[in-house]
């Protein structure tokens, strides 16, 4: 008694499942997009799509921050220590590089980040 | 002054089909379940039997009834888990209504019983997502009550396609 239209919905049911624990068991720390806080300017939020280079301004000077393959990093910056600099590239959601003397802040941002919490 | 509402054979049927109903519904709330949220469901047959055999206006009132009439004697009517069974239980007859404009030989008991427990199980899990508790953390509980309600959305539907076997039968007898 199991009409077409029956099939059709339980077939398509079937097939769909594993694409909700693909979505939701999977890996969710992927990187989504990145917030830029900057002192006294208001946070953007850029995705992570497409390659491209932008300056943001700060007090000490301009640093340049680069998207490119789903990933972030500072290029170049005016501060002395270039610890910013020297976070390297920022690829989960969580991630956090942040150039202290200009004042700027750059996260990864996605559905979850990869750590609740880190202390150094 | 007495007041008497006059009643017709529909609304019978209907009492007696959401009896029956709420009957199923009770005493399935005595199984333990492995996860809040996921049960049998197996008051639906009679939902999804009342749709084939009496129309969609006859299955909803039941479907409805059951829901409030169950909350009571329950004693959850107003309570967190009566506006999850509402929410359910209006998205699965909206689902059902939607689904009978299905042009053709349209679908069987399975197919409104699937297409009405994935109605039902969605809108509960929106309904606790956005009342009850927005922490994205609970989309990870979804797969599974949507794996669940697949699951006892078939077994419902092959359930009450036995039962219209039994009733359409020549020795059976109808309300």
């Amino acid at each position: 008694m199991m009409t077409r239209a029956d099939w059709i919905a339980v077939l398509l049911a079937i097939a769909l499942l594993p694409g909700l624990y693909v979505r939701y068991w999977g890996d969710s720390s992927q990187a989504e997009a990145v917030r830029i806080a900057a002192n006294g300017q208001q946070d953007i939020t850029i995705p992570l799509s497409g390659n491209r280079r932008f300056t943001v301004h700060g007090p000490l000077g301009e640093s340049v921050i680069e998207i490119r393959d789903g990933r972030v990093r500072f290029i170049s910056s005016p501060c002395r220590g270039q610890q910013c600099v020297h976070s390297g590239w920022l690829a989960h959601a969580g991630d956090l590089a942040a150039c202290l003397p200009n004042g700027i802040m750059v996260t990864v941002t996605g559905r979850d980040r990869r750590f609740d919490s880190i202390n150094f | 002054m007495s007041l008497t509402v006059p009643t017709t054979r529909e609304d019978h049927r209907i009492a007696w089909l959401t009896a029956l109903a709420i009957t199923i519904h009770i005493a399935e709330a005595a199984l333990p379940s492995p996860l809040p949220g996921i049960k049998p469901g197996l008051a639906n047959v009679v939902t999804i039997v009342a749709l084939l055999e009496y129309g969609w206006t006859t299955a909803a009132w039941v479907a409805l009834l059951r829901v409030l009439i169950g909350s009571l004697l329950m004693g959850t009517f107003l309570s967190p888990t009566f506006l999850l069974s509402l929410s359910g239980a209006l998205a699965s007859i909206a689902a059902l209504r939607i689904a009978t404009w299905l042009p053709g030989r349209g679908f069987g008991p399975v197919g409104y019983s699937l297409l009405a427990a994935l109605a039902h199980m969605a809108a509960q899990f929106f309904t606790a997502y956005w009342v009850f508790i927005p922490h994205a953390g609970l989309f990870h509980l979804l797969p599974v009550l949507m794996t669940a309600a697949l699951l006892f959305g078939i077994v419902s539907g092959l359930i009450a396609q036995l039962a219209l076997h039994g009733l359409r039968s020549p020795e059976a007898r109808l309300p």
